[in-house]
């Protein structure tokens, strides 16, 4: 009886040291900083976490803001792509055309002409970090109002003046907390900050804010390999918070 | 024959099917999403920012942060999804009574003099803990993942940086947590208790 004992045990050793071997195969595939699929993964997971996201985002509902006592002045870093361009203010114009019937081309007059909309949000990084910021300027979804979009319009894209380009489903962009925003905490924007006009909303990711924008298109489809600077180097696109 | 296989099969601690798959989906998505999660730490560090320390390369999952995040919301259906349909199980099969800690285990800790019974109770003590932070971090995990729709959650922990703490504490709790686990097993059971947790 004992040795049989004894070799069951063996038996067993045996087996708990394939299934630390084993454990460790997993940890090395794990390891290294390894891409490891994380394209298939994407495509295979975004589906889902898409229909999700899109599912949580109530287009009307406003999420709660801020006192200005949580304001956190020095938390908003600065991400840029490529580099910061200067705009002048006096002759600069934001074209909002595609899918609309009445195509517009506004001054910065024009936009501050617009009752200005302020908000206090928390503005979130994808890369974890996260910033109480005052956001002042003009929504988006009545600049939209005015351009007579067509039934048929279901994305908008962002073209700025760096060349960082984005596009967004439409529910977000119409989101009554979605502004083109030309102020930052009372003051106005600065240029490292977007100036004259850039996206600020609640509901996206940071990396959904252009800043410096001057055409915004309404279209149908987006462009299948040219949906955002980012997401066309890999960054999820719905991005929403 | 007959009841030398008996008693053979009497000594060998067995485990419910269930409880080993969600015992190995557990483990594997866990090791998913805490590769991913510090790929996504090392794009901003939770201490100090992006001068803070960076885990090397070795732990991290994803190749750069856009990687990392998709593993992470790949995997985190798996680890929610499983503990979602195991707590349906051990709530339906009464496991929850039975097999987890109980009044009778706190009386052991306090009052018995026998080592394998107050083991036996600091064994199922731990596993039973790790429940509530696993939930932890999909709580924390969701507050950060939709901080608008779920405004709330960032509002009990206070503040961002204390929800994203909070998160990430959850990660050096598990790994405690799976080196005490695995000891405990070894004491309170030996190598066939383990075994029979895998296979």
């Amino acid at each position: 009886m004992r040795p049989i004992q004894d070799h069951r045990h063996l038996l067993l050793r045996r087996r708990f040291l394939q299934l630390s071997g084993l454990a460790s195969i997993g940890f090395l595939l794990d390891g290294c900083g390894s891409p490891l699929f994380e394209d298939l993964v994407y495509k295979a997971s975004q589906p889902l976490n898409q229909s999700v996201e899109a599912l949580l985002l109530n287009p009307q509902k406003l999420i709660p803001e801020f006192p200005a006592s949580a304001i956190e002045p020095d938390a908003l870093l600065i991400n840029t792509f490529n580099f910061t361009p200067k705009i002048d203010h006096s002759t600069f114009r934001l074209s909002v055309n595609g899918a609309v019937n009445r195509p517009l081309s506004l001054s910065m007059a024009d936009i501050q002409k617009s009752s200005l909309t302020s908000m206090t949000i928390r503005h979130v990084c994808v890369e974890g970090w996260a910033a109480i910021v005052q956001w002042g300027g003009v929504r988006l979804r009545d600049i939209i109002a005015s351009a007579q979009p067509k039934a048929n319009v279901r994305y908008v894209y962002f073209q700025s003046a760096d060349g960082y380009y984005e596009s967004w489903d439409i529910a977000s962009a119409l989101h009554p907390q979605t502004l083109l925003a030309y102020q930052k905490n009372g003051h106005p924007l600065s240029i490292d900050n977007g100036a004259p006009l850039r996206l600020a909303s609640p509901i996206k990711l940071g990396y959904k804010q252009s800043k410096w924008i001057t055409k915004i298109t309404l279209v149908e489809h987006l462009l299948p390999a040219k949906t955002g600077y980012w997401e066309d180097q890999g960054y999820e696109w719905f991005a929403g918070l | 024959m007959d009841s030398s296989a008996a008693r053979k099969s009497r000594s060998q601690p067995t485990q419910a099917l269930p409880a080993k798959i969600f015992h190995w989906v557990n483990i594997t998505s866990l090791l998913l999403m805490i590769g991913s999660g510090l790929q996504i730490y090392n794009a901003n560090p939770v201490f100090g920012g992006r001068g803070g320390w960076h885990f090397p390369p070795f732990f991290l999952l994803g190749g750069w942060l856009a990687g990392g995040r998709h593993w992470h919301f790949a995997a985190m259906w798996f680890f929610a999804l499983n503990l979602l349909w195991y707590g349906v199980y051990i709530f339906i099969t009464r496991r929850w009574q039975r097999r987890f800690l109980g009044a009778n285990d706190i009386k052991a800790l306090q009052v018995s003099q026998n080592p394998k019974r107050r083991n036996y109770a600091w064994h199922r003590f731990v596993y039973t803990a790790i429940i509530p932070i696993l939930l932890l971090a999909i709580f924390t995990g969701l507050g950060m993942y939709k901080p608008a729709q779920f405004h709330w959650i960032v509002d009990i922990f206070g503040s961002w940086q204390a929800l994203r703490i909070v998160h990430f504490i959850t990660v050096p709790t598990v790994i405690i947590f799976a080196v005490i686990h695995s000891l405990l097993s070894l004491k309170v059971g030996g190598s066939c208790l383990i075994e029979s947790m895998f296979w």
